[in-house]
């Protein structure tokens, strides 16, 4: 069971300008070979119905705006998905003149603007698997463990 | 489609039969040749930064730290799953593996590190390059120890001074 959403996830497909890739894996994962339908995951046309938003792309300066007012119209408690390499940290376009650079310098954004994000979720990948979006999904839910972990090494 | 419409579509699924994975439940359908995510050895690893020049997107960056260290990072976020680092390393540190499920709820859970010593000169006690670098360069290459121990500066300095004795010119000091 899930820790913070005791119902089916009904999730927000935001492009925030990415090469649709990522799009498409989406799509992928609600097709009947993957199914994401089998966790309750549904996608829904407006913010306002969504318990999370699954955001892709380097979230461009066009679509700042936007985005902004997409995250804020979703009910309390918010969860943000980040995916793929553009969504959780920018990607090949972290330093161009056009994108704000991924999920970390949107949070940022949302802070001082005084909108709240309760949970953040990042996948990496480029573009995502399928599974990793389920994999994702089950962590939300608490039916996978956690295997990312911060690996320090010392050269000897 | 009449009243038995359903009955045609019950038949069109029972021959297609169940094409569902269960996929958090079973293991997933990886190819052989699937880039996943790149694992630094760091016993092998030199810290000469080639796979810092080949890396498109930065993720795996290289910065002088405290006293004496470099460290080299690699954020598994901003990775676009290229391998070009593992076709530059020239001591096949890094090793690619199938690993995908990378989701997290903690950004730091996407970073790695491997900490470098840097190498002291004799001469002027500058910091240059790493203390496993020089090792690779004296293993691959037949230079004396007297050379490799100075930093760039000072073995510049020392050519100089050699070429003006040469020439029966003053020293720089």
């Amino acid at each position: 069971m899930s820790r913070f959403l005791k119902k089916s996830i009904w999730i927000f497909h935001l492009n925030t300008g990415s090469c649709n890739a990522c799009d498409i894996e989406i799509l992928d994962v609600l097709t009947p070979f993957f199914d994401a339908e089998r966790f309750g995951v549904k996608l829904v046309v407006s913010p306002r119905h969504a318990d999370a938003i699954l955001m892709t792309g380097p979230v461009t300066i066009e679509s700042l705006p936007k985005v902004v007012n997409a995250i804020e119209a979703v009910p309390r408690p918010r969860i943000l998905i980040a995916m793929g390499s553009c969504g959780v940290g920018g990607g090949i376009w972290h330093d161009t003149y056009s994108t704000i650079g991924g999920v970390r310098e949107l949070l940022k954004i949302l802070e001082k603007r005084g909108i709240v994000v309760d949970h953040v979720y990042y996948i990496p990948g480029c573009p995502i698997r399928p599974e990793a979006i389920i994999y994702a999904i089950g962590l939300i839910k608490g039916l996978v463990k956690k295997k990312a972990k911060m690996k320090v090494k010392t050269a000897e | 489609m009449g009243k038995l419409g359903f009955v045609k579509i019950l038949v069109i699924a029972a021959e297609a039969g169940r094409v569902t994975r269960k996929y958090p439940y079973e293991p997933p359908l990886v190819s052989s040749d699937f880039r996943g995510k790149i694992e630094i050895d760091e016993t092998k690893c030199i810290g000469c930064g080639s796979c810092v020049l080949a890396c498109p997107p930065n993720a795996l960056v290289m910065s002088d730290e405290g006293e004496g260290y470099r460290v080299l990072k690699y954020f598994v976020g901003r990775c676009i799953f290229c391998w070009r680092c593992i076709d530059v390393c020239p001591v096949d540190a890094i090793k690619g593996t199938r690993e995908f499920e990378l989701a997290t709820d903690n950004v730091e859970d996407l970073d790695e590190a491997v900490i470098h010593k840097r190498a002291s000169c004799t001469e002027c006690n500058g910091l240059y390059s790493t203390v496993k670098q020089k090792a690779y360069v004296m293993e691959k290459a037949p230079i004396t120890e007297n050379y490799v121990d100075k930093c760039p500066e000072c073995r510049r300095n020392k050519l100089l001074r050699a070429f003006e004795k040469r020439r029966g010119g003053e020293s720089l000091e």
